[in-house]
């Protein structure tokens, strides 16, 4: 807390005050804009980790709430209502982190229209953060429609050919989602007469009766984003124009916003339709998980690849989340993590290679280990962290979904977990595939033999990342406790309705 | 008649005389100055504005209860009145670069607003249909005021045919009302239909031709072909009064005739009212993607928009809600007005002579060559759009609430995939303005700027505190007699 | 309430009944000998010459339409002055106020030379 005002607050407001200092800035100032930006999402990281210190871990409740009447309809009220608890405290954290790395990232790809860009940026970490604060409904679908604006304009100026098609793309299928779930809202607040998360939660006998259908228009948005299987056609397009900040940004929190949406609102407030639909959405995800795969050794592009790996791996965190077991609910959560990490860490170096050669096909490399050391280190740590080798991050996050998903009594059958690990080994051929095409081999291209290995700041954009992977797959237990209390009580919250029941 | 009676009506009054002074000053006018006329029409306005906002909280009515006065009529005098002093803003320029300044153009608009006025506070069905006619003529000379460009007299008698057309529904539907209550004033409409003495199937038929009628002057799907010609052939800035400051008048005489007239016939009405709120949500936003021209795109944009207006209609009949329809719909039309005021402002910016400059492909780079013009147009699709921190949102928002309260999920339902349609639309301006390179070529103009940046200044920042802006619209209730 | 409108759908089709009846009774029983000068238009018994179309100046339909504004409002008034003393000042007022808004018409179309022919 500063100045008597919440680290909550501070999270969402230091990027907008970015925004407006950036606006007086003029465009021609793109040095000045840039440092201006990565300040601001530094500052905005100091916030965060002001909000960890403060973060009472073992308390599964939420924590450092704020709460202010903002609208007033009749009897109704909109909230300007945020807090923090287990679910969403590591997500701002990597929210925080991954925007100065993005930021960091744009120094030299980005030399267009600087100042829009570094606009939109702070415009989109506003809204991302608030996503995973906000704790009233209509409050969590202001910022969730907002980052779509900043996202768009993300991919369509600064994105590749078929920009233009990636960006509507992707803004009319998150659009179509998210009215449901407006629709979902307002029936729920009607019925309640309130639109806070937990009075929502210590009424839902009122709108018992409609949880099927609630929890189909509230999941159709988050299955959307994730995106789950028959959904996901707008990812990869969206990854392969977006620009290499916009795709770590969508591959590390913009995907997780469906995720922690399933955890946060769909789990709590619908648990008869969560028991009765979770085989129903594992067996999505698992197809998600191989079909991802599938199509992902299926690639020419390296962005491609990294993408639809992004469609397995998220397919993980939903049949984790599905489990509705203790371990695979923390097992999502870090996994979302892990996956920001390791794919945002892939993306950047997609980036570095294709601002070197611009190509991202395959064909094009080979051997690039020998020109580039340091590129081809660092990539093979975070390949082999994203295919889950242990003592790297991803074997923690991917083998407590499995085992959770395994014991789990909702799914009953090892089937899901079964088939889920096929994915962990296709991840593997793959990933590996990918690493040896690019990086092994002899050098077969004569423009690759002069390319500039990284440069300081490039390495200061992958270093931070791969601290926390190692950090996270060597000893992940700091991270599982934060998660732990409230994956613990979010599961006895959905459990006591199974109880009730039987 | 007493002088009380006249302080009823005393903001009309006084734009009509105003009118009539202002033609007779043109008549000695010397060409070049006409820009006085202009400023006195302003000022008219103002001074209007100000009677009108005298009057908020009083209520009552007079010349024998012909006229009423309540919060409802004060809101929307007002929203006329600010609508014509807009629209005066963008004609400041263009009437003189598009050589189509002429005195009259002056007058009619006060006429025409004095039409409005008088339409929202009449309490009598003949006063009704005076009143359509005052607002309609003017409009329809003001259409062909771009003459002798062909398209914009084909506007103008598109729109005089049509609007006849309508008319005569209107009065036919006031015949049949008159036929089933033997009484053409409100009061004693509703006097009959209390007491048991109204004829329900006549009443039934009358109520449905009014809403025939008016469904014309607002443009509702099926009685929406007129729009996207007429819209078009208009002079730029009287078609953005028509589609702001008429629609807002029709659907002002909707509600005071359908919420206080015919509340007892809801059963039947409601799915009337279903089928009409639907159909115009959906061929509105449908029609809307196939558009080239700015001016049709945004005139099939106020038809969808006319759709979710009528959303607050379908549960007129249940009192529980009546009161929530009203100020929903009046916060829709505030932010609808708003925003498309501000979009009109940008087309005005960009339109060229001969009706060049209308194309979207003219907006191309306009948002980096233009970063302000650009960002106020972002602003207004993004609200049209209804994303949040526009008031298009909260327009939206409150309206669906309305319908979701009402038990109308489903209609909730095709007004949000309706939405995802006109995201699309609205989008490829957007994409247009900021993904495609071009050259446009803008007008400069203070009054415009002033107009395009209040507007979007306005629909942002009043999106934060939303909830002051519906007490506002909770406050404008009908007078029931 | 509907009988009311009895007497009016009687007269409505005994109207329509006698109209057809005529017509029809000439088409069944009376003799047809056309001759050129009978299927000639009827012009008042003049012959007819020139071709049946004309163009008509666009002055004369400002004349009707001036016409029809200042003639038939005219009529207005005379029901007023009918009942002039009755209405006392305040219908005065009222009809001064009708006259004054005629009066801005007229000076009106003067000033922009609708009265004149040229």
């Amino acid at each position: 807390m500063i100045l008597g005002i919440s680290w909550l607050v501070w999270l969402i407001a230091l990027p907008l005050m970015g925004f407006f200092i950036l606006l007086f800035i003029p465009a021609r100032a793109k040095n000045a804009l840039r440092w201006g930006a990565l300040l601001t999402s530094l500052l905005t990281f100091g916030a965060a980790l002001g909000m960890l210190a403060q973060f009472q871990v073992g308390n599964p409740a939420l924590q450092q709430v704020v709460r202010l009447p903002w609208v007033r309809i009749g009897d109704l009220t909109i909230e300007f209502y945020l807090g923090v608890d287990g679910l969403s405290l590591l997500l701002v954290l990597l929210t925080a982190f991954l925007t100065p790395i993005a930021i960091l990232s744009t120094w030299s790809a980005v030399e267009e229209g600087v100042k829009g860009f570094m606009l939109f940026f702070l415009l989109l970490e506003s809204g991302m953060l608030g996503v995973f604060l906000a704790l009233d409904l209509v409050l969590f679908y202001i910022f969730w429609e907002f980052t779509l604006v900043p996202m768009i304009f993300l991919i369509g100026v600064w994105g590749g050919e078929r920009r233009i098609y990636a960006a509507v793309k992707f803004f009319l299928f998150t659009m179509f989602g998210s009215v449901l779930m407006l629709l979902g809202i307002l029936y729920l607040g009607l019925q309640t007469r309130t639109f806070a998360w937990d009075a929502l939660l210590q009424q839902r006998e009122v709108f018992a009766a409609a949880q099927v259908w609630l929890f189909l228009a509230f999941g159709l948005a988050f299955a959307i984003k994730v995106p789950m299987f028959p959904l996901h056609t707008w990812l990869p397009d969206a990854h392969v124009e977006a620009p290499t900040a916009g795709s770590v940004i969508l591959a590390g929190i913009l995907l997780k916003m469906g995720a922690y949406g399933f955890l946060r609102f769909n789990l709590p407030l619908f648990p008869q339709a969560t028991l009765q639909l979770a085989p129903w959405m594992a067996a999505l995800a698992v197809v998600g998980i191989l079909y991802g795969a599938a199509v992902a050794f299926a690639q020419q592009d390296v962005k491609k690849l990294v993408a639809y790996s992004s469609v397995s791996h998220l397919g993980f965190v939903v049949l984790g989340t599905f489990a509705l077991t203790a371990q695979g609910l923390e097992g999502a959560v870090l996994q979302m993590i892990n996956h920001g990490l390791s794919t945002g860490a892939l993306f950047l170096i997609v980036g570095m290679l294709y601002e070197r050669r611009h190509t991202r096909q395959m064909s094009a490399f080979g051997g690039i280990w020998k020109v580039m050391p340091v590129l081809g280190a660092l990539s093979l740590i975070v390949t082999l962290s994203s295919l889950g080798l242990p003592g790297l991050n991803g074997f923690v996050g991917e083998f407590t979904i499995l085992l959770g998903a395994f014991r789990s009594a909702v799914l009953a059958s090892p089937w899901f977990a079964g088939l889920a690990t096929l994915g962990v080994i296709l991840a593997a051929i793959y990933l590996l595939t990918m690493f040896e095409k690019v990086f092994l081999g002899p050098v077969r291209h004569e423009e690759n033999r002069r390319l500039p290995d990284l440069n300081g700041r490039e390495i200061l954009t992958l270093a931070p990342i791969i601290l926390l992977i190692f950090w996270i797959g060597l000893y992940p237990q700091p991270f599982l406790d934060l998660i732990h209390p409230s994956a613990e009580r979010l599961v006895a919250l959905v459990q006591s309705v199974a109880l009730a029941a039987h | 008649m007493s002088l009380s009676d006249l302080m009823m009506v005393l903001p009309i009054a006084f734009t009509l005389v105003w009118a009539l002074v202002l033609l007779l000053i043109d008549l000695w006018l010397p060409r070049e100055r006409q820009g006085i006329l202009a400023l006195l029409t302003a000022l008219g306005l103002a001074v209007a504005l100000g009677l009108d906002l005298a009057q908020s909280g009083r209520s009552g009515s007079a010349f024998r209860d012909m006229v009423v006065l309540d919060n409802f009529a004060v809101f929307l005098n007002a929203l006329y009145l600010i609508s014509g002093l807009i629209a005066l803003a963008l004609g400041y320029d263009y009437l003189k670069r598009m050589e189509m300044e002429r005195g009259e153009f002056y007058a009619l608009l006060l006429f025409s607003i004095a039409g409005m006025m008088l339409l929202t506070q009449a309490n009598h069905l003949i006063l009704v249909f005076l009143a359509l006619e005052f607002l309609s003529i003017p409009l329809y000379v003001l259409a062909g005021f771009a003459r002798p460009r062909l398209e914009s007299e084909e506007a103008a008698l598109k729109y005089f045919l049509l609007g006849a057309f309508s008319s005569a529904f209107v009065l036919y539907g006031i015949a049949l009302v008159f036929g089933a209550t033997a009484n053409a004033s409100l009061t004693g409409v509703i006097e009959a239909v209390r007491s048991g003495s109204a004829e329900v199937g006549f009443l039934t038929a009358g109520a449905v031709m009014l809403l025939v009628g008016f469904g014309f002057k607002v443009a509702a799907v099926p009685f929406h072909e007129w729009a996207p010609d007429v819209y078009q052939g208009s002079p730029t800035p009287v078609t953005g009064f028509m589609a702001v400051a008429t629609k807002a008048a029709g659907f002002a005489v909707l509600m005071r005739i359908f919420l206080n007239l015919f509340p007892g016939l809801a059963t039947s009405l409601t799915p009337i009212f279903w089928g009409i709120a639907a159909l115009t949500m959906i061929v509105g936003n449908l029609l809307a993607l196939a558009q080239s021209n700015i001016k049709r795109l945004l005139a099939y944009s106020s038809i969808a928009n006319a759709g979710y207006l009528l959303m607050a209609f379908v549960p007129y009949g249940n009192a529980q809600v009546a009161g929530q329809a009203i100020s929903s719909m009046l916060f829709y039309l505030l932010a609808y007005g708003l925003t498309t005021f501000g979009a009109w402002a940008v087309v005005v910016a960009l339109e060229q002579a001969e009706g060049r400059g209308l194309t979207l492909e003219d907006y191309a780079g306009l948002g980096p060559k233009y970063p302000w013009l650009g960002v106020t147009m972002l602003i207004f699709m993004l609200s049209l759009t209804g994303v949040p921190l526009t008031l298009g949102f909260w327009g939206k928002f409150f309206l669906f609430r309305t319908a979701v309260a009402a038990g109308y999920v489903d209609l909730a339902i095709i007004g949000l995939l309706t939405s995802v349609i006109s995201a699309y639309y609205y989008l490829r301006i957007v994409v247009i303005m900021y993904m495609r390179a071009g050259e446009p070529r803008v007008r400069r103009d203070g009054w415009l700027n002033l107009v395009a940046i209040g507007t979007a200044a306005a629909v942002v920042l009043l999106s934060v505190v939303p909830v002051q802006m519906l007490e506002l619209t909770a406050r404008a209730v009908l007078h029931l007699p | 309430m509907l009988q009311d409108y009895l007497p009016l759908f009687v007269i409505l089709v005994v109207g329509f009944a006698v109209a057809l009846i005529a017509v029809l009774l000439g088409m069944l029983f009376g003799p047809r000998r056309p001759t050129p000068r009978k299927a000639a238009p009827y012009e008042s018994g003049i012959v007819p010459y020139g071709p049946g179309r004309r163009r008509m100046s666009i002055r004369f339909y400002l004349v009707a339409v001036l016409f029809i504004l200042f003639d038939v409002e005219v009529v207005f008034v005379i029901f007023w002055a009918a009942a002039a003393r009755q209405l006392g000042w305040l219908g005065f007022l009222a009809m001064l106020v009708f006259l004054i808004v005629l009066e801005v018409a007229h000076v009106y179309a003067w000033k922009k030379g609708a009265l004149e022919w040229d």
